[in-house]
């Protein structure tokens, strides 16, 4: 401390009064004014200036002019407090301490300074140009022949790298098939492609993938994982939406028939409008809503804003980090800190999207829906002619009810109460007491008590009474939470509830027979639910007694009760009100409603789809300020992003048009001539699946905090390439699995290894792991048990069950109907099957535009352990019999080309034979399926 | 991104034949730190390890911890300012003192309630929180809210953060476990222990007793010696493969996988077998209880002191679930019957939860352990109307820490006269996490991850320490 001081007055005449202030105020800029600022004044204390420094905050001035370093900002500093979390290194400190020594010179104020960040100028908002691959002499021939080859070589050539020699034949057609499928090729495919010495062998393998079924299963799954597509609510109840498959089989049906990807963007976002009657279509608009949605209720108002906000802030994320890469949700509370998205945009989206809510739909051909409507059209008129007759009736007897409404009621008993039902009776002997409920008991008992006329509750448990209950319902997730023993257990908490709401009963015995004249019960003894459940409730029953349990004895019955809703009591003064003549006519006209009510409901359903619905919005969009629902500043109306105003023309749908129309004109935007993201965003989706990773490493970010793209032009040659093939993919992927590029060996080559190690520059094909679902697939496929049967409701690997919330337990044994590809799966949120969430399958609650790899140990253990892999090994071991015979040798031959697609080496032959000759063929068939080369593309 | 790579670089710098134990490390051990080369805290930590129990469905601070003598004068009486006000399930009705006394405890005379007497004698110990906010008003995304930091489903947890940035301090259990609780798990379910978008090395696993990890065992139908059989063919293939294949470090890596596995499975079984613990600790948890749930509960604290003991970075434990049909049976929702529902859960947390406190204690753990309880929201002062419970709270809760670096006796912010508002030193879960994130010594602004468009925080953009309850 000393040696500094004494260095700041030997030197600060030197060093000038400017540096003399910079030594202080540069920390201050530092270490203290990111929270200390005019607009985030943490304590309400600004350190932009030295007047405000001395002005202080809450706890007082930060700078006191006459013991600088008494100051509060040196105490904080001094004693660790501040910053908080992250005190300062002891050389700042003393910095500090010497710059508040020498008056704490302060002349120039400060500002937060703005980070760096892309403007309108940033690269990938600039229109696509196409710049000629440049020339390489030196390529050898494979290299120079297409385009893409020709940027990636001379890319290379300026890192000092060389391309990898071509891949071999086997190696290729396991590449090829698992890329453009997710399955392994039959070891006769591998050697019919190795045989076949034609120049275009290749081509032919590669239009045989890309026509097959597989193909749209594989690419319909990548793009399911940006759609965040899940099939269950997510969140507290997380209900399964069992209609949601459709959208899945859409993507897949949209992929393998190659519809081109602005058609696929216009009817994912707009559907409804350009496929109208055509459920082939419509279904596609489920990608808006596949996100997650909190299905609990709520009676709060901001409550319930915030929950409409973050449905569409999902519905927001999704569109534009899926089409654009563009990350238009850090703009919800201010404009965007690194791109150039406004604040403004963000709503302008949200305006857009605000017609669209969480649903499910009717999805109906017109066929379908004027059929429905043939047989619902005349019975929904008879119901409502036979409505407006007995309208009429009861507006006449108006009067009339009013005036009797009082004595009529007054002939009846009260109605049965949540809170409390009670028969007495003249004193009787027994020893069984029996409620029987015709109708069921729908709202529970809290309890049961039998009084003796002395008032004493002879039913309890304590007591010595049992109560048995004729059903009980047991939810699987917590079998005691409606137990019988809630009848008679003196507390008024829990309930007994019926299995389902058939006639049921319950019975008490009393330890010996005893003179009883009273019997009560309630569903609600404490009013806990407000009346919200009067309608739900034990309305019909019979009370007896026994003094055997035999022979039963009426005591009771609800009979003369008056019913306990208000219009059920409505209807018996009415009836009363009538005169007599017109009594007949209600009678009958009651009866027609119900019937016609019956036979509507016995006209099966429209189907639906968990694909939205569309309203009109009942209100603008607001700007809300820092996000808050409770906080709108200013309209904003539906419009496109002021993002790529400097490109293309943007658009803005009058409020007053319809909600669709809004949808429409996004789709166009998104997908115009002019628009440069869209493009682009596809053809590095499509690289990243083909290489592991792509030309920009960050899929959904093509922002300032994105990476930068390592072949620019390549990447603009591929998105005008969409352009050129009027977005199909097909002949784009064809272009990049026919790239020399793409053909390379995987081997590792030192050198190159020191300079690129990540093989961004594509000096060898990177090698890649199987997707989780690949892997599950390749198991099924090898084991030969794959089902073919594609489409569909999907299947499960849990049992579910629902008792308000959804449960799903997981299974541990599956039969033949899961043996389908994993792309099938019924994909419930936060319910991903071991095996598949340990190789990161995601939980698609967000979007996931590029898979993170990992191993751990817990996937050795499913994989070693599972009861799917020890039954997969055990069909395998199944199959190699039925398919080589019982000769061990043939055996693990057809077992190493099923799997591996090749021919045992002589060491692994001699330790295989060995392995089956102990311990049989399962053993060695689990070896093959966690062999590393059994997961590894190379 | 950038640290994702680094990691890969490092991972690259191996050659071949390298001891499958180093693998081990960089896999899943010690040596193991994705957030940074160094796979150093940002500063000198306080704590090591972390056991967050979390009582789910909102338990009310206006019957555990927050003592409010106004809310016990005024019961009955309309509260000021909020006639009209209308919560999560509807209308309130008057306000409503606790049904039970609070009654002041340890040397500082904390009030708490007597419904809690066995956590009532550790208040010294204890860091309260009394100002916690929160964003949302429903169980499911405050949840995941109070476990991650967001609303939205998808996003990490607390513990995975922790294991991504530190890693475990063993090779042979996983960084993470949570223990849900035996009446079933918590609102949003696995989304409260996901690694969300990090690597799914750091999603929390799941114990339970009877199968500690699943998958763990070898299939019954597996004898020993097939077992070993398979394993070295096994071996011989990989080898075989990596031998075709040099320098590619995943390929070592997954036959260190293997390896490491092999560790787990001798391991794994050895820390749930509590019955090598003694009678006389068995009695003072409680796990045989004749309440089966305090039983249950009492096994999975005993079964959390082994954990944290033998290197398990973060412990979540559980006590509690979802709702299941009746509010408040299952969990601490009580929208109803306040008084039965924590007359149930109460006793349930109350004594297993004090034990494991104090035998950590005894046993010198709580010098680098930090304990935090925690829940997703609080209750409201007043009654739901038309009912004997109260509704969801998500502007005042109550959390407390203890443990590692954490100034016991302590009480920071405040809620109003009558606890409906946290008014005084309002707090965020983010500043909670910050906190909790100091201790373990990070920065939490420094600890991030790269995920569609932003290096993700587990405090999104804000959070501050709290300061006034460090040691």
């Amino acid at each position: 401390m000393l040696v500094v001081r004494r260095f700041l007055l030997l030197v600060l005449p030197v060093i000038g009064a400017a540096a003399a202030e910079e030594a202080g105020t540069s920390l201050i800029q530092k270490r203290c004014l990111s929270c200390h600022n005019s607009t985030q004044k943490m304590g309400s204390l600004s350190l932009e200036s030295r007047e405000a420094a001395v002005g202080g905050g809450k706890s007082g001035p930060a700078l006191d002019t006459s013991n600088y370093t008494g100051s509060l900002l040196w105490m904080k500093v001094e004693r660790g407090e501040m910053p908080v979390g992250n005190p300062l290194p002891p050389a700042e400190r003393s910095a500090l301490r010497a710059w508040l020594e020498a008056g704490a010179p302060w002349s120039t104020p400060l500002a937060v300074q703005a980070r760096a960040r892309a403007d309108k100028s940033w690269w990938s908002f600039q229109p696509l140009k196409i710049v000629d691959p440049p020339a390489s002499p030196d390529a050898p021939t494979e290299w120079s022949r297409s385009a893409i080859d020709r940027y990636l070589y001379a890319a290379m050539r300026t890192k000092d790298l060389k391309p990898s020699p071509p891949a071999d034949k086997r190696t290729m057609i396991r590449r090829v098939a698992f890329d453009l499928t997710g399955l392994p090729p039959l070891p006769e495919e591998v050697e019919a492609f190795e045989k076949d010495q034609r120049p275009n062998a290749y081509e032919a393998l590669v239009d045989r993938l890309l026509a097959s079924k597989a193909y749209g299963e594989r690419w319909g799954r990548h793009w399911l994982d940006v759609a965040r597509f899940g099939e269950s609510h997510g969140y507290e109840q997380n209900h399964l939406r069992s209609n949601a498959w459709q959208y899945r089989d859409w993507v897949i049906r949209s992929f393998h028939a190659d519809k081109p990807f602005d058609q696929m963007v216009l009817e994912q976002l707009a559907g409804d409008v350009v496929g109208k009657g055509n459920p082939d279509i419509e279904v596609a608009t489920a990608f808006l809503v596949a996100g997650p949605h909190d299905t609990v209720g709520n009676q709060a108002e901001a409550a319930k804003r915030q929950q409409r906000a973050d449905d569409l802030d999902d519905m927001i994320n999704a569109t534009a980090a899926g089409f654009l890469g563009l990350t238009v949700n850090c703009a919800r509370c201010h404009d965007h800190k690194f791109d150039p998205i406004q604040h403004a945009d963000y709503y302008r989206m949200q305006a857009l999207l605000s017609g669209v809510h969480h649903a499910e739909r009717e999805i109906v051909t017109d066929g379908e829906r004027n059929a429905w409507e043939a047989k619902a059209k005349p019975v929904e008129q008879a119901l409502s002619d036979a409505r407006q007759r007995l309208k009429s009736i009861t507006e006449k007897a108006a009067g009339r009810v009013t005036e009797i409404r009082k004595e009529t009621l007054a002939k009846y008993r009260p109605p049965v109460s949540p809170r409390l039902t009670e028969e007495t009776f003249p004193s009787v002997e027994a020893r069984f007491v029996r409620l029987s409920a015709p109708a069921g008991a729908p709202g529970g008992i809290d309890e049961i008590e039998v009084f003796t006329r002395d008032n004493r509750n002879v039913a309890q448990r304590t007591a010595g009474a049992t109560v048995r209950a004729s059903s009980t319902r047991t939810p699987e997730a917590n079998p005691e939470a409606y137990s019988e023993t809630h009848l008679n257990d003196g507390k008024y908490d829990q309930r007994w509830f019926a299995d389902g709401n058939q006639a049921v009963h319950v019975t008490i015995e009393l330890p010996e027979a005893t003179m009883v004249n009273r019997v009560a019960w309630s569903s609600d003894r404490n009013g806990g639910f407000m009346g919200r459940f009067e309608a739900a409730i034990l309305r019909e029953y019979v009370l007896e007694l026994s003094a055997d349990g035999e022979v039963w004895t009426k005591v009771a019955s609800s009979e003369g009760r008056l019913p306990p809703r208000k219009d059920d009591q409505e209807h018996i003064v009415l009836l009363a009100a009538l005169p007599r003549e017109e009594r007949e006519t209600y009678r009958r006209l009651r009866k027609e409603i119900a019937e016609q009510e019956a036979r509507l409901k016995e006209i099966p359903a429209l189907p639906t789809v968990y694909a939205g619905q569309f309203r009109q919005p009942e209100e603008p969009a607001f700007l809300l300020k820092g996000g808050n629902v409770m906080h709108r500043v200013e309209q904003v109306a539906p419009a496109s992003l002021s993002t790529l105003d400097g490109v293309m023309e943007g658009f803005t749908v009058s409020p007053d048009a319809p909600e669709s129309e809004r949808r429409v004109a996004l789709a166009r935007w998104i997908t115009h001539s002019r628009n440069p993201l869209t493009p682009r965003v596809l053809a590095n989706r499509m690289w990243h699946y083909h290489f592991g990773r792509g030309i920009v490493g960050t899929p959904s970010d093509f922002g300032y905090n994105g990476e930068k793209p390592s072949h620019p032009e390549l990447l603009d040659y591929l998105a005008s390439g969409l352009h050129h093939y009027g977005w199909r993919l097909k002949p784009l992927h064809k272009e990049i699995v026919m790239s020399a590029a793409y053909r390379q060996s995987g081997a590792y080559n030192e050198q190159a290894g020191r300079i690129d190690a990540e093989a961004r520059y594509l000096w060898r094909f990177p090698p890649q792991r199987l997707s989780a679902e690949a892997l599950r697939d390749s198991i099924l496929s090898v084991a030969g048990v794959l089902q073919e049967d594609a489409g569909g409701p999907g299947f499960r690997l849990y049992k579910y069950t629902v008792d308000n919330v959804a449960t799903y337990f997981p299974l541990d044994k599956f039969g033949p109907d899961t043996y389908r590809r994993s792309v099938y799966l019924q994909a419930a949120r936060s319910i991903r099957p071991e095996l598949l969430a340990q190789y990161d399958c995601p939980d698609s609650s967000l979007p996931e535009p590029k898979r993170v790899v990992t191993t751990s140990p817990l996937q050795a253990l499913s994989l070693l352990n599972s009861s799917f892999v020890i039954d997969m090994a055990e069909a395998f071991a199944a199959r190699i019999t039925r398919e080589a015979g019982e000769d061990t040798e043939a055996q693990i031959r057809r077992a190493f080309a099923l799997a591996f697609l090749r021919e045992p080496a002589p060491a692994e032959l001699t330790d295989a034979k060995e392995l089956v000759s102990r311990h049989g063929l399962r053993a060695m068939c689990r070896a093959l399926l966690n062999a590393t080369e059994f997961l590894w593309v190379m | 991104m950038g640290d994702v790579m680094k990691r890969r670089d490092f991972l690259l710098d191996f050659s071949t034949g390298l001891p499958a134990l180093a693998l081990a490390g960089l896999l899943g051990g010690g040596a193991r730190a994705a957030h940074a080369a160094s796979g150093k805290p940002h500063h000198a930590p306080k704590a090591k390890r972390v056991l967050q129990i979390f009582c789910p469905g909102g338990a009310s601070h206006l019957d555990t911890f927050d003592y409010k003598p106004e809310l016990e004068k005024r019961d009955g009486q309309p509260m000021p300012g909020g006639e009209k006000e209308v919560s999560f399930q509807g209308a309130n009705g008057n306000l409503m003192r606790s049904p039970w006394k609070f009654v002041r405890r340890g040397q500082t005379g904390k009030h708490v309630t007597e419904l809690l007497p066995h956590l009532g004698e550790l208040v010294d110990d204890m860091a309260f929180v009394h100002s916690m906010t929160t964003r949302t008003n429903t169980h499911g995304p405050a949840c995941v809210m109070m476990n991650t930091g967001f609303v939205f489903e998808g996003f990490p947890s607390a513990g995975s953060w922790l294991s991504y940035a530190l890693g475990a301090e063993t090779d042979e259990l996983p960084a993470y476990v949570a223990i849900p609780d035996v009446r079933g798990i918590p609102p949003s379910g696995p989304a409260n222990w996901t690694s969300g978008f990090l690597p799914a090395e750091h999603q929390g696993v799941a114990f339970n007793a009877s199968e500690p990890i699943q998958n763990l065992r070898r299939p019954e139908s597996i004898r020993d010696e097939e077992e070993k059989a398979t394993r070295s063919f096994l071996a011989l293939l990989n080898r075989e493969h990596q031998a075709r294949y040099p320098g590619n470090p995943d390929l070592q890596a997954r036959i260190a996988s293997y390896e490491l596995a092999a560790r787990m499975q001798l391991s794994a079984p050895e820390v749930s077998a509590l019955e090598k613990e003694s009678a006389e600790t068995h009695d003072f948890y409680g796990t045989r209880d004749s309440n089966p749930l305090i039983a249950a509960y009492a096994k999975n604290c005993l079964l959390s002191r082994r954990l944290l003991e033998r290197g398990v970075r973060y412990v979540q434990l559980f006590c509690a679930s979802r709702a299941s049909g009746v509010d408040g049976l299952l969990n601490w929702d009580a929208h109803k019957t306040l008084k039965a529902d924590y007359e149930r859960h109460c006793p349930i947390l109350d004594k297993p939860t004090t034990a494991l406190i104090r035998d950590m204690k005894r046993r010198g753990m709580l010098e680098d352990t930090l304990v935090v309880w925690t829940t997703e929201f609080g209750r409201m002062p007043t009654h739901q109307q038309g009912t004997l419970g109260r509704d969801h709270n998500p502007d005042a809760f109550t959390v407390w820490m203890l443990g590692a670096g954490v100034k016991g006796g302590t009480s920071h912010g405040a809620t109003d006269d009558f606890g409906r508002r946290s008014v005084e030193n309002v707090t965020t879960i983010h500043d909670f996490w910050a906190t909790i994130l100091h201790l373990l010594g990070l920065n939490h602004q420094k600890l991030t991850f790269y995920h569609n468009g932003l290096e993700r925080r587990l405090t999104d953009v804000h959070g501050h320490v709290i300061a006034d309850i460090l040691a």
